[in-house]
């Protein structure tokens, strides 16, 4: 069947298996920035936003989010133009092996959308979704801080 | 990996009326989709059509007099961000609801979806047996609603073909009532291996009122009845909640797994229900 | 120690970004058209010989390539273990085995155009299984009458495989029962811990294919290029020429990819096929079919002088291997050989290890590799006797830790498979180390307070460590330079970075050595074709013997350009020269040369030559690093929960090279030590089968699981060391649990002896003490 995703801004439509989940749809179709494997949502690594709200991709149903806006990290900034996240997890020794780190930025980055003064159990409760077997998290909360503090002045 | 390789179809009807003819039609092997969390954690082969609810206007918590009304399509996020629930019972339910399995999970895992799966997810249904939620049942037609625990005696399997859940009910409470729970996991994002949820009217120090359910995964939630006839009517002291944790580990029915032995579920299911006990009574220790 | 401009910096990851903006390039991130998908048929049996499979309807079926079994495949005996040849490892496995050794041991595998048809089709192979009894309990390997695991007459390297021992060590320094006899007190305890898994969020996957020339290439999530490119040439029987192994961003290791899992049948298939081919495996399969943490038991028994001085140390490891001997002999040495030295006041030492065969999943290689284990005891039963002498934890300690300038016998006793090398400390801050730590925990004012709030009391304990650098005479790698026009170096190396900054730190060792920036400095590395040999990721090694690598090439080019400077300024004493911003300048003259200019005239203008330099480093040195660990933990009497509320660890790296880097090594290492003392523990039912093979069930930490954290890096300088750097990969996973069963003491006077310490088990302890 045809569905139709507006995938970081640009409107595709794609051909899909009723019962696929999204994760498996994106990077058969070249999105390999999203990753993962667990396909149980439990490791965060799959995690893209849908309407804004982050989500394991692997199990969503790719039939079930037609017409969906659909950002995967590639969609909040790249190599010339990083996004403050994705800098100040850089700046923060907030990416080890980096597998993780997509899905995290993005579920911080959705945190910083709706709470832009997150206190440090906010952005724990909020990342609690995305194992990092790398890293011990304590580089990544900091990170996010670093990134509010960052959006607050307008370090666009 | 395509774990639902059968599915040839999918719908979604833009109404409740749709969605049954199409259930009723489907003879067992269409899936109603609320969160799609479990479907597609837990795929079942004999499934080939889909039915989405996001077209049914079931997403919404909204709150009159009398009731906290949450449509069966919303989410944990959606409930635990809903300005009905900041202060419904002290917040207690909310923070109940937002402790459980991630972030990622509770923007997916329905509140219908949920209970209609009498779901192993231990969380959710505890508390609501303790609050006495209502679950609101639709064939169609008419919606019905039936208590935790009147709606697992049905034939669940023979209703959900026919009917789908669409929302749940909470009851509002006056200030002499008071909610706790307690949920026992390996580690944070765990889903509870044991909890307890307790709902109790104390007027003057004694407990008029009172509903308890302990859940213990991978068994089902249920009411714990025995341990309400016990606190009935009790003044609410520190030895009561001495007694009633002995009495609970004695009486409390609790399922076994590799997870955790059915010994020391007794054992924390009675300190749970102690503490929270001792909670009501102000944090007095 | 002249000030340093870029070691000792903050140096942003040079692949941070590109990871960030999700560019970076994992194995999985590339497909062909005619890619082949590899699925395999595992043993439902932990025991069985397959006395006949047919793969006839499997092959049949539409869209299958190939069918894989023991009738059709390489009988190279061999072993999956990653390390420099002669392996030290048993040679114990085929590529399929015909005698089922687990549940998950391959029994067949299946090529076909998409994974759905390869998975059915594997529902069509036949096979005949002759089930025999199986060894499910590691206490049972060594029994008169236990089923034996490997009597295939081919085996080679296992101790005695009759009495399903993979390995067995004892070493032996002085005489223990004299000096238990001397001793004022003697004190011995038993401690377990479990089967565990490294839970890589990217688990392992291979592509193979191959190239314009028919050569295989293995792009794999690997942690040891070279020694796959050698193993699958082994397997295969085809010179290693014909391999290209590749490894691009590896999506976590931690010791599981130190391994040859899925590459040699990969290579196999493409091999015969022509084919590309991938295999990927699933969560289940990693847990399962890849390698875990060896499960062991260790007693300590260590008798003392009355003021606290160790006398006697003996050290008893039963160590369960699992199905197959990768690693069995150097874990177990690690047991021994990473921890005993610690304490070298002892004179009288004795190690006995005896590793197992068992029907169970594998072990292998997992960060700590053995040191884990042991500190597991040691460091407990170190404070058992303090308590029993009325000193405490810090003084004990203090009296019997090694320093710098010492040794101790056991590193010449105990190498990895062949005798040791002697070691002598050349840097040692674990004093500083306990005292900045015990500071910052608030040791005095804690310990022994048993401080409470209802039923919740709270605990602090410690537990120090060091590890090493490398395995000495062993480990080799090395690395090549090039220069172009704009100043900037192309550095190939072996190095195998695998998301831990081994390639920032390389750059950073260039930038410093020539005067130029680390942005300047282009690593491409970890191409059996296109690098220089690099034993690979493991022992910690990266910073010592790979980063040793890079500086020893980066001080040839330093002297190339030095050569040519003294040309161009007519000058002839190159130590009148200063190599820094990016130019050399006279001191003598003032004269001035770019390196870019220097590139310039090497490359067109006059004697012509390629400014590039290859260095290997070796070393008879493995200047181990040293932690000071302490934590605070909070455990409720009435349900046995424990919550750690802040945990320090002081490390000694020696010149930490970039210390965000480090504070992430250390972090890192620490939490997955945290939930493997805490939550993570293999389940198995009763016919050997893991249960629970999932993250649902198997608990690792998420963000809401840490405590409050607090590394602190305190610099020494290793004079074998890069920049007078060691290492810090591998110590900080060692503490976790000690220390925690330590704090439990101090708080409530009970120690469990299995680990991890769930509620259940720390009940148990409770009541048992009532």
């Amino acid at each position: 069947m045809k569905v139709c995703y507006s995938i970081n801004g640009k409107k595709k439509e794609f051909e899909i298996e009723a019962g696929e989940v999204l994760l498996d749809v994106l990077r058969r179709n070249g999105y390999f920035e999203v990753k993962g494997n667990c396909y149980m949502g439990t490791c965060g690594a799959c995690t893209v936003l849908i309407d804004g709200l982050p989500y394991t991709s692997c199990t969503m149903l790719a039939a079930k989010v037609d017409g969906s806006e659909i950002t995967t990290i590639k969609g909040i900034g790249t190599l010339q133009n990083p996004h403050p996240l994705q800098k100040a997890f850089v700046e923060k020794g907030a990416v080890q092996c980096g597998f993780c780190t997509p899905g995290t930025i993005l579920v911080a980055y959705a945190l910083l959308k709706n709470n832009p003064d997150p206190s440090d159990d906010d952005i724990k409760k909020m990342l609690d979704g995305n194992l990092c077997r790398c890293t011990g998290y304590v580089q990544q909360i900091e990170a996010v801080k670093l990134a509010a503090k960052m959006l607050k002045k307008g370090d666009e | 990996m395509l774990k639902l390789k059968n599915v040839k179809s999918c719908f979604t009807p833009n109404s409740i009326q749709e969605a049954i003819d199409i259930l009723k039609k489907s003879d067992g092997k269409a899936a109603l989709v609320g969160g799609g969390l479990d479907i597609t954690v837990f795929p079942n082969p004999i499934i080939e059509q889909f039915i989405f609810l996001d077209k049914l206007g079931l997403t919404y918590i909204r709150e009159d007099d009398e009731n906290i009304k949450i449509g069966a399509t919303s989410t944990i996020t959606d409930i635990a961000k809903a300005p009905a629930m900041q202060n419904y019972l002290k917040g207690n339910v909310k923070i109940a609801l937002t402790e459980l399995a991630s972030e990622l999970l509770r923007n997916q895992i329905t509140i219908g979806g949920s209970i209609a799966r009498h779901h192993f997810y231990s969380d959710i249904i505890p508390a609501l047996y303790a609050l006495r939620a209502k679950i609101m049942v639709s064939d169609g037609e008419l919606i019905e609603g039936f208590f935790v625990d009147d709606f697992y005696r049905n034939d669940l399997k023979a209703l959900m073909e026919t009917c789908i859940v669409v929302g749940v009910h909470l009851n509002k409470y006056d200030d002499s009532f008071q909610f706790g729970s307690k949920r026992f996991v390996r580690n944070a994002t765990d889903i509870a291996l044991l909890n307890v949820a307790m709902l109790a009217q104390i007027e003057e120090g004694v407990i008029k009122d009172v509903s308890i359910s302990v859940g213990s995964r991978p068994g089902p939630a249920y009411r714990f009845e025995q341990g309400e006839t016990f606190l009935r009517g009790e003044k609410l002291t520190k030895v009561l909640t001495e007694d009633f944790e002995l009495f609970t580990k004695s009486n409390v029915d609790v399922a076994k797994d590799m997870r955790l032995s059915k010994e020391y579920r007794q054992h924390i299911a009675s300190i749970y229900a102690k503490e929270i006990l001792l909670d009501f009574m102000g944090g007095v220790r | 120690m002249k000030d340093f401009k870029h070691i000792g910096t903050n140096t942003d990851k040079i692949d941070a970004l590109s990871l960030a903006t999700g560019q970076s390039m994992f194995v999985d991130d590339i497909s062909f058209s005619n890619m082949l998908q590899l699925k395999f048929l595992y043993s439902p049996y932990a025991h069985a010989i397959i006395e006949d499979i047919d793969t006839t309807l499997a092959e049949k079926y539409p869209g299958v390539e190939m069918a894989l079994t023991y009738k059709n495949t390489s009988r190279v005996i061999h072993t999956t273990a990653g390390q420099g040849w002669p392996e030290p490892s048993p040679y114990d496995t085929y590529m399929f085995n015909r005698k089922m050794r687990y549940i998950g041991d391959r029994v067949a595998a299946v090529a076909a155009e998409t994974e759905e048809i390869a998975r059915e089709a594997l529902k069509l192979i036949k096979v005949q299984y002759k089930v025999l009894p199986a060894v499910l309990d590691m206490e049972n390997a060594m029994k008169d009458g236990a089923p034996i695991i490997h009597d295939e007459p081919e085996i080679k390297g296992a101790y005695d495989p009759q009495r399903n021992l993979a390995a067995h060590i004892l070493v032996k320094v002085g005489d223990v029962e004299k000096g238990f006899a001397e001793s004022d007190v003697v004190v011995e305890d038993t401690f377990e811990v479990p089967y565990a898994q490294h839970c890589p969020i990217e688990p392992h996957v291979t592509i193979t294919y191959l190239d314009e020339y028919g050569r295989i290439v293995i792009r794999t999530s690997t942690q040891v290029p070279f020694h796959v490119r050698r193993i699958v040439a082994q397997v295969l029987d085809i010179p290693v020429q014909k391999i290209r192994v590749i490894k691009p961003r590896i999506g976590g290791g931690f010791g599981v990819k130190q391994e040859i899992i899925l590459e040699d049948v990969c290579a196999y298939i493409t091999m015969k096929t022509g084919k590309p081919t991938r295999a990927l495996y699933t969560r289940e399969e990693e847990f399962i079919s890849s390698r875990t943490r060896h499960q062991m038991k260790v007693n300590v028994k260590i008798g003392a002088k009355k003021d606290g001085t160790f006398n006697a140390v003996r050290m008893h490891a039963l160590s369960n291997t699992g199905a197959y001997g990768t690693h069995a002999l150097t874990v177990a040495s690690n047991v021994g050989s990473k921890t005993l030295p610690l304490y070298n006041k002892a004179p009288n030492v004795e190690y006995i290890a005896d590793v197992v065969y068992t029907n169970l999943p594998i072990a292998g290689a997992y960060r700590g590799y053995g040191a884990t284990q042991g500190y597991a005891c040691l460091e407990q039963v170190v404070d058992e006797v303090a308590h029993k002498l009325k000193l405490t934890p810090l003084e004990i300690r203090k009296k019997n830790h090694i320093k710098s300038g010492e040794t101790s016998p056991i590193f010449k006793a105990l190498g990895e498979g062949r005798e040791g090398v002697t070691q002598y400390i050349q840097s040692c801050a674990l004093d500083e180390l306990i005292e900045k730590g015990a500071k910052e925990i608030g040791w005095f004012e804690k310990y022994g307070k048993k401080t409470r709030n209802g039923s919740k009391v709270r605990g602090i304990g410690m537990s120090i460590h060091m590890q090493g650098s490398g395995i000495p005479l062993v480990d080799m790698g090395a690395a090549t330079l090039k220069m172009n026009e704009d100043a900037s170096f192309n550095l190939m190396y072996g190095g195998t970075d695998i998301g831990t900054g081994l390639d920032t730190i390389a750059a950073q060792i260039v930038a410093e050595t020539l005067g130029i920036k680390p942005e300047q400095v282009i690593v491409y590395a970890a191409d059996t074709d296109l690098t220089p040999f690099d034993v690979g990721a493991y022992a910690s090694s990266g910073t010592f013997i790979s980063g040793g690598a890079v500086l020893r090439a980066a001080m040839k080019i330093r002297e190339q350009i030095l050569n040519v400077a003294e040309e161009m300024f007519g000058e002839h004493d190159e130590r009148d020269f200063v190599l820094e911003d990016g130019k050399v300048t006279s001191k003598k003259t003032g004269k001035s040369v770019t390196l870019s200019e220097i590139a310039y005239q090497t490359l067109y203008i006059k004697k012509q030559h390629q400014i590039a330099a290859t260095g290997s480093m070796v070393s008879p040195y493995s200047p181990p690093p040293f932690a000071a660990h302490f934590v605070e933990i909070e455990v409720d009497e009435e349900t046995g929960i424990i919550t750690p509320i802040k945990y320090v660890t002081a490390v000694d790296c020696g010149t930490p090279l970039n210390p965000e880097l480090v504070r992430g090594q250390i972090i890192g290492a620490l939490v997955n030590g945290l939930s493997y003392a805490l939550s993570e523990e293999y389940k198995f039912a009763d016919s050997g089968r893991m249960v629970g093979s999932n993250f649902m069930e198997y608990r690792i930490s998420s963000t809401r699981d840490i405590p409050e954290i607090v590394p602190i890096i305190v610099k020494t300088y290793e004079p074998a060391g890069p920049y007078g750097a060691k290492s810090v990969a591998e110590i900080n996973i060692n503490g976790p649990i000690p220390a925690i069963g330590n704090a439990l003491y101090d708080a409530l006077g009970v120690r469990v002896h299995k680990v991890p310490y769930t509620p259940e088990r720390v009940l148990e302890a409770i009541r048992s003490k009532k």
